[in-house]
C-alpha cells in the first residue's frame, strides 16, 4: 500500500498580483488523522458486529473506513490545474 | 481417431469425395484444432517490469474553454479504480439517495451495478479510451489515459 500524501503544492498566480507557492505540510496533519482513523475504525468494527448480529445485510463499514484510507493513499500525483484571464491555480499532490 | 476426421475417411473410402478435398478437409481440421488449442494472448517472456511501466498510469481530462477557462486534471489510474471499488461498499440508503440525485441531474447511473469483479474489466477497458469533444461554441474536452 502506498503512503498517504505528504504534500500539497499549490500555485496561484495573477498578472495584477504577485505569485502564491505554497507546500502545505500535509504530513503534519496525520498523527491526528490516525488517531481519528483508529477510532473510525473502532466505531465501524461495533457497527458492523451489531449490524451482523442483526442479521442486516450490509456490515461492511470496516472496509469501507480501510478503502477509504487507500483511496486518499492513492491521491499521490493527482494535479489539478485551472487558468482562465485572470488566474492560474496549480495544484499538486505529493 | 475424432468423429470428423473418420467422417471424412469414410467419406474418402465411399468415392463421395476426392484425395484432394478429404486432405483439404483434414487439414481445415488441424488448423481449428491447433488455434483451439492455442493460448488465449500472447505468452510473457522475460522481464515483465518494462511492459508493466509501459501502461498508461495516469487518466487525464483536459478542458479548453471558449471563454478562456482552461482545467487540466491528472488523475492517478490506481485512484480511479480504488473510487470504483468504494462505490461497492457505500451503504444501500446512501447509494439510493446518490442514485436518485444523479438521475435528477440527468445521469441515470446505477452504482447498485458496479460490482467489484467488474471494475478491474471497466478500468482496463479506461486505459484504451479516448474522448475528444469539440463543441460549437470553440469549447473542447479531451479525456484519455496516458
Amino acid at each position: 500500500m502506498n503512503l498517504p500524501p505528504m504534500i500539497l503544492n499549490l500555485r496561484v498566480a495573477s498578472p495584477q498580483r504577485r505569485s502564491v507557492h505554497l507546500w502545505l505540510p500535509l504530513f503534519l496533519l496525520w498523527p491526528f488523522a490516525l488517531l481519528l482513523g483508529v477510532l473510525a475504525l473502532g466505531v465501524a468494527l461495533v457497527a458492523d458486529g451489531v449490524l451482523l448480529l442483526r442479521g442486516r445485510r450490509f456490515h461492511h463499514y470496516t472496509v469501507l473506513v480501510a478503502r477509504s484510507f487507500a483511496a486518499l493513499c492513492e491521491t499521490r500525483g493527482m494535479v489539478i490545474r485551472f487558468s482562465n484571464e485572470k488566474t492560474a491555480v496549480d495544484m499538486t499532490v505529493q | 481417431m475424432s468423429e470428423d476426421r473418420s467422417r471424412i475417411l469414410n467419406l474418402l473410402a465411399g468415392g463421395k469425395i476426392t484425395a484432394e478435398e478429404a486432405e483439404r478437409l483434414l487439414d481445415a481440421i488441424d488448423a481449428s484444432a491447433g488455434a483451439a488449442a492455442a493460448p488465449a494472448g500472447p505468452a510473457i517472456q522475460g522481464d515483465p517490469e518494462p511492459l508493466i511501466a509501459a501502461l498508461p498510469k495516469y487518466l487525464y481530462v483536459k478542458v479548453l474553454a471558449a471563454n478562456g477557462d482552461n482545467v487540466d486534471v491528472k488523475i492517478p489510474i490506481v485512484l480511479v479504480r480504488s473510487g470504483l471499488k468504494l462505490t461497492s461498499l457505500i451503504p444501500p440508503l446512501a447509494m439510493d439517495k446518490i442514485n436518485d440525485t444523479m438521475s435528477e441531474h440527468g445521469m441515470s447511473v446505477d452504482f447498485n451495478n458496479f460490482k467489484p469483479e467488474d471494475i478491474d474489466e471497466l478500468v482496463g477497458g479506461l486505459r484504451d479510451m479516448e474522448v475528444n469533444v469539440d463543441a460549437k461554441n470553440g469549447d473542447t474536452v479531451r479525456v484519455y489515459c496516458a
